[in-house]
């Protein structure tokens, strides 16, 4: 390998439920090229090698040893968890505690429902067992671990059969020693179960949580590991031998083998590579406040963007109903993690979310999706319920010849034919009636999603940009930003494939942490200094695999404090001095008085500071590809349509019924151009709809800003 | 001032604005509290008032409060005079005479000025682990209020953004648990500025008049909702009447009766035929009662039907002075929470002939609170806990009731252990459901649970819950479930105790919790046999249950029901 080869070209696959999309960038010239294929649900990583298959083929001045990295993203562990196929797994706890996830926090995810339910929990309770033990809050031995009832539990967990285990005793986040011998005892006895500790996988207090965080590492583990071991084979079968990274929930990377043995720090790896994509778009473009709407095949995702960032929290739930504000009790519709993620709203509505007519005779859009896998109807591949995208087709909205840049063609006839039976006729609506209630259904349920990330946060829509993206984002966007109060869309370049974008644009993270609980009169000053040596040393060795990828390890050290006697901390940076002495805890104290007095309003000079958590990150930065200009075409900024269809719009009080509408070929359109809805621009990897009303301007970078004409 | 015409998107705006800001009260009211109890249980709630004292937005956490809340905040207001009030200034309140409920939930109250003019309170109250009285947590069975803690009239403890010291030491001298409730204290503070920094930033944007013209609209679109939703219920008269088992100083059970009155003019709730008021604690305040109507009224309206005073005006509550639901001066009131659950459990008993498909069967429908303290010798402090457990929730027209969760206005989590006993001389030795607790049905009702408190040092504890006597009933032939057990395990020997009693611990001694299980819904013998079989296969019904409650014979050793002799179990009854 040559030395000005190295880090040539990146690479990022995000696997969506319906398609696959991958991105290559010249880290040099900042060109980037797409590609996007159908996902293939039941063995997703031939998706993802066709995906980068199609990258090299698109340009063969591409060879895989310029490969610097590949990046992916995945919904494999999500979508186990959604769809209740995790693995099938034991949970192995303290004597006494045996219903600690059945009873959970015993609260009602819904306070006035009394048809409420509580979710199931993923291990049934005869896969719960309990091993006559216990440490007290000191992590002292209260009662030693009793290796015979323990050799008993190893014995039923073989005959149950399962594939992985969870261990979550109580008070193992201050002496992990009789979580790591029960481990050592299941992996004697079966060598092929994954084992997830959960002193290991998040070391708080509070039992519930930390063991619902470490359940769903152990459930998925077998899944993601299997998948990401089928990819790093495929990767080396197209002879790629760089390193294979993965996108965390909280927006930095983490290499492949850490994803295997963590996974349930990715269980929102998708959506987050959105966030950051568009994040880092708005920033590039002046815009650091920006709402992100990522629509795809399956689900919609929308997250708000303050200042650059998106919002980071720690109070998370998997597969929970779409919350409304920061309600105390919506986590408790899903299975909590305590590992941090980024704040979003995702819900069923994508391309392929089905339509039906349910026994009250109301339209309803979602939540089943017909995925890629029969797909829409007007794809012509068994799917036989009409969906989104047949609805969108059937309102001239995409052009049957030119769907992924015309190498697919749809069906209308087929599409026209199931509206009709399944929406239309029973409704006694015409077929585009029926189609455009579809749309305008399931928008109403997408406005819902931008407004719980804005309005219901307390931002007012209007004070920001909506950044469109995802393979059906660019349809929908205008007509969302229209009913939520956006006064601007940004649609940018390769919409289709913009999260694969967020994959390329973001640094390795890896956290570690380590568990004090002590005050800070009485802390040894040498216990900091060799606790973060020990964080700093795993860090570096963590790193070292990802070392190829990233620039030399950088770390940040944050200390997590509380007044002693609270049990919400606040994170705050460690001093910046070279030795970890008085001057240093009294400098740490002083920020934490003015973090908390920021926070809350009050500071109590005189109440005892206690230091819960070390807290240390080792990044290792990726230098971020340049925006590459439109080549510029002087002063000449007209443009042509290409063409131009019947499409069928009734959301505007001037316009209704089926408008003559020029249709443009998006590559054609020269910086600077400007002109007005309604129109269609075409891409190869979708279309975007602009409605009357609306004017849309090429930016010298080629992204669509469409504004509404005030 | 001039009106404009409402703007739909400003509205929604403004409205989740406020919404917002409530629960950014909460998030600080939270995050800095100290007390188990209010920073990891959540019994605590925050609202924002405007300046005519209507409640606009809460924050979505205990229905008990918000429905007593909203009484209490106006009476201590006017009680204090709002013309005494300054910019900075706190109000604190806990009279339950004075518009309260019991002694521990406390408010405090602040007037938010925008540019010197009166523009509305932000509210908190919080339920204080220690208030004084006969019995640590304050929890226990007292002849007058006067026995049960401080009695906190409206006073300014807050002045012109200082804490009063004075009277702040005079509070905390009467409380067991200092630090924790001079944290708490703190953090309702911390709660009030939020929110009054959140509706500034409201006005910043959008001026006081359209600031104001909007609250009234919010008020107003929360009527029109609610005045459709309750034309939706049916109409008709319909009662019912229960017992709580014992009022903590007799056995002689405790009457309650309700009547509902649906017509076209709203819902009237009436108590008449409940029991006189006790000498004991069984007493609840109007605004104890109120809050259990409108949680009964509010649980059978649409799901997204906020929640304010253009509410609350659709909920008539008649509850006869003298009354266990409308106690005077100066009965003891500290279980008037376990009367005010109780009426849920009536009120949907007594609906469930016009809307089978809207209610559940009997839930534990009692607080069921776990109260203790004593000196922890590692501090050298005096601490107090207190929790509250759950139980089985009553089965449903088409569902189970679930497992182990709190009922009607109470959603309380519960305490952690491990955070329990990093900070309490306790150890948790057993938290787990109470296999075959549930009330059998068609729909069966959830499982109680289990929690066993071993005390290595000596404490004081105090047991006020109810159901020893009575379990939550069935409905539509389903059968009741389980009674609860309260015991005291002294050298492995099992003593049963009272639901409402206060006992000297010795170290060693365990106090053992054993919940109700939730009434079913339906015939037993209804029961899918595939999901009883599931139940068996879990460890929930015992094979022995199974066959004699339900008609169903399992093979446990196949995992399958078998065929033939549950048909002739079940063609025999």
């Amino acid at each position: 390998m040559t030395a000005n080869s190295v880090g040539r070209y990146r690479i990022g696959v995000d696997i969506g439920g319906t398609f696959t999309d991958g991105t290559l960038v010249d880290s040099t010239t900042g060109r980037v090229t797409t590609s996007k294929v159908l996902s293939t649900p039941s063995d997703p990583a031939s998706g993802f090698i066709s995906a980068v298959q199609k990258l090299l083929d698109l340009d063969d001045s591409v060879k895989p040893e310029d490969i610097e990295h590949v990046v992916h993203a995945t919904t494999v562990a999500t979508n186990a968890i959604i769809e209740g196929k995790t693995a099938k797994t034991a949970f192995v706890t303290t004597e006494g505690f045996r219903d600690m996830l059945e009873i959970a926090r015993q609260i009602r995810p819904s306070l006035y429902d009394l048809q409420f339910e509580k979710p199931a929990p993923l291990v049934p309770r005869q896969l719960c067992f309990e091993v006559p033990e216990r440490l007290d809050a000191k992590g002292q031995v209260v009662t030693p671990l009793n290796e015979a009832a323990l050799d008993k539990v190893v014995d039923r967990i073989a005959e149950s059969g399962v594939e992985a285990v969870a261990v979550c005793l109580l008070h193992s986040y201050r002496n992990g020693d009789h979580e790591q011998r029960i481990g050592k005892a299941i992996s004697a006895k079966l060598p092929n179960v994954i084992i997830s500790l959960s002193s290991d996988v998040v070391p708080e207090f509070r039992e519930y949580l930390r063991a619902s965080t470490t359940v769903i590492n152990s459930s998925v583990a077998p899944i993601v590991s299997t998948y990401l071991a089928s990819i790093s084979e495929k990767l080396q079968e197209a002879k790629i031998t760089s390193e294979l990274l993965v996108m965390q929930s909280n927006g930095g990377v983490y290499p492949a083998e850490a994803a295997s043995e963590n996974p349930v720090f990715m269980v929102e790896s998708g959506p987050a590579a959105g966030a950051v994509a568009a994040a880092s778009l708005g920033t590039a473009l002046g815009h650091p406040n920006v709402i992100s709407f990522d629509m795809g095949g399956t689900t919609a995702k929308a997250s708000l963007i303050r200042n650059g960032k998106p919002n980071i929290t720690k109070d998370y739930s998997v597969g929970g109903a779409a919350q409304s504000g920061t309600g105390a009790f919506g986590g408790a519709s899903g299975y909590p993690i305590r590992t941090p993620v980024v704040d979003l709203v995702e819900i069923g509505a994508g391309g392929g979310s089905i339509a039906w007519v349910d026994s009250g005779g109301a339209l309803r859009v979602g939540p089943q999706s017909a995925g890629a896998d029969p797909g829409p109807v007007c794809y012509g591949l068994g799917g036989d319920q009409s969906t989104i995208t047949d609805a969108n087709l059937v309102l001239g909205r995409l052009d049957p010849e030119y769907f992924a840049g015309g190498e697919m063609s749809l069906n209308l006839e087929a599409a026209r034919d199931a509206i009709r039976i399944q929406c239309a006729e029973p409704l006694g609506l015409s077929i585009e009636e029926a189609a455009h209630g579809i749309i305008e259904i399931a928008n109403t349920a997408m406005v819902n999603a931008l407004r719980l990330v804005s309005v219901q946060r307390g931002h007012d829509p209007r004070d920001f940009m909506l950044v469109g993206f995802g393979g059906a984002g660019p349809a929908h966007a205008v007509r969302l930003a229209e009913q939520a109060g956006i006064p601007r869309v940004l649609i940018p370049q390769g919409p289709g494939t913009a999260s694969a974008l967020g994959l390329l644009v973001t640094d390795v993270r890896m956290e570690g942490s380590s568990t004090l609980i002590i005050r800070a009169d009485e802390i040894e000053h040498a216990r900091i200094t060799s606790e973060f040596d020990r964080l700093e040393a795993a860090g570096r060795e963590a790193h070292r695999v990802a070392a190829s990828a990233s620039g030399p390890p950088v770390f940040e050290r944050a200390i997590e404090m509380r007044y002693w006697g609270q049990s919400f901390e606040l994170s705050v940076p460690a001093p910046a001095r070279p030795t970890i002495d008085q001057t240093w805890i009294d400098d740490l104290t002083e920020s934490f008085h003015g973090a908390h007095e920021m926070a809350y309003g009050f500071r109590a000079n005189d109440e005892p500071v206690e230091l819960v958590n070390l807290r240390l990150t080792t990044i290792g930065k990726i230098a971020r590809p340049q925006m590459r200009k439109l080549e510029s075409t002087g002063s000449d900024v007209s443009v042509i349509p290409k063409g131009e269809r019947p499409v069928y719009f009734a959301e505007n009080s001037g316009v209704k019924g089926v408008v003559h509408t020029p249709v443009y070929d998006r590559s054609k359109l020269p910086a600077g151009a400007v002109f007005d809805g309604p129109a269609i621009i075409e891409e190869p990897d979708c279309t975007t709809v602009i409605h009357p009303a609306w004017t849309v301007t090429i930016d010298e970078f080629g992204n669509l800003v469409i504004e509404i004409n005030s | 001032m001039t009106t404009h015409a409402i703007d739909p998107i400003k509205f929604e705006v403004i409205r989740n604005a406020l919404t917002q800001a409530a629960e950014e009260m909460a998030i600080a009211l939270r995050r800095s509290a100290y007390s188990t109890n209010v920073k990891t249980r959540q019994d605590f709630s925050c609202a924002f008032f405007d300046k005519d004292l209507r409640s606009v937005a809460q924050a979505f956490t205990q229905p008990v409060h918000l429905g007593s809340f909203v009484r209490h905040v106006p009476v201590a207001v006017k009680r204090y005079g709002p013309e005494n009030l300054d910019p900075g200034d706190m109000i604190l309140s806990n009279d339950p005479y004075g518009g309260g409920v019991h002694l521990n939930d406390i408010s405090l109250i602040g007037p938010v000025f925008y540019e010197d003019q009166l523009v509305g309170y932000t509210a908190c109250l919080a339920h204080h682990v220690d208030v004084g009285g006969g019995a640590p947590a304050s929890v226990g069975a007292f002849r007058e209020v006067f026995q049960e803690g401080i009695i906190i009239p409206p006073i300014k403890f807050v002045v012109n953004g200082e804490l009063d010291a004075d009277l702040f030491r005079l509070v905390l001298s009467q409380i067991r648990s200092k630090r924790e409730t001079a944290g708490d204290f703190r953090a309702q503070i911390a709660s009030n500025r939020t929110g009054a920094i959140r509706v500034g930033e409201i006005i910043d944007k959008y001026g006081i008049d359209e600031f104001n013209q909007y609250i009234d609209e919010i008020i107003e679109y929360t009527d029109r909702r609610t005045r459709s939703e309750v034309a939706k219920l049916p109409n008709g008269v319909f009662q019912a009447e229960g017992f709580i088992d014992n009022d903590g100083f007799t056995d002689d059970v405790v009457k309650l009766a309700v009547k509902i009155t649906i017509d076209d003019d709203g819902v009237r709730f009436d108590t008449t035929g409940s029991d006189p008021q006790r000498r004991a604690p069984v007493n609840s305040t109007f605004a104890q009662t109120f809050s259990a109507c409108a949680y009964a009224l509010r649980a059978l309206m649409d799901r997204d039907l906020p929640v304010n005073d253009g509410f609350y005006r659709y909920v008539h509550v008649d509850a006869p002075e003298g009354t266990v639901t409308n106690c005077v001066h100066p009965a003891p009131v500290v279980g008037g929470w376990e009367t005010h659950v109780r009426l849920n459990d009536l009120i949907f008993e007594a609906l469930s002939s016009a809307l089978p498909d809207a209610v559940c069967a009997g839930t534990k429908s009692m607080q069921c609170h776990a109260g203790f303290g004593g000196e922890n010798h590692e501090t050298g402090e005096y601490y107090c806990f207190l929790e509250t457990l759950a139980g089985g929730y009553g089965g449903r027209s088409t569902s189970d009731g679930p497992d182990a969760v709190q009922s009607h206005g109470q959603n309380t989590e519960n305490a952690p252990v491990e955070e329990t006993e990093s900070n309490y001389p306790v150890r948790i030795t057993r938290y787990e459901l109470v296999p075959d607790s549930e009330g059998p049905g068609e729909f069966r009702g959830g499982l109680g649970l289990r929690r066993d408190y071993m005390f290595p040092e000596e404490a004081t504890f105090t047991i006020l819950a109810d159901r020893d006597k009575f379990g939550p009933r069935g409905l539509f032939g389903g059968e009741n479930g389980s009674k609860s057990i309260y015991a005291i395990i002294k050298d492995g020997e099992e003593e049963h105790l009272s639901s409402k009693t206060t006992v000297q611990l010795k170290p060693g001694d365990v106090i053992s919790y054993r919940t109700s299980g939730g009434g079913g819904y339906g015939e037993p013998f209804k029961r899918d046999p595939q999901v009883i079989l599931e139940d068996a296969l879990q460890g929930k019904i015992s094979i022995e249950r199974a066959r004699e409650r339900y008609g169903v014979d399992i093979d446990i050793s196949r995992q399958q029901v078998n065929k033939q002799t549950t048909e002739e179990l079940r063609s025999a009854k």
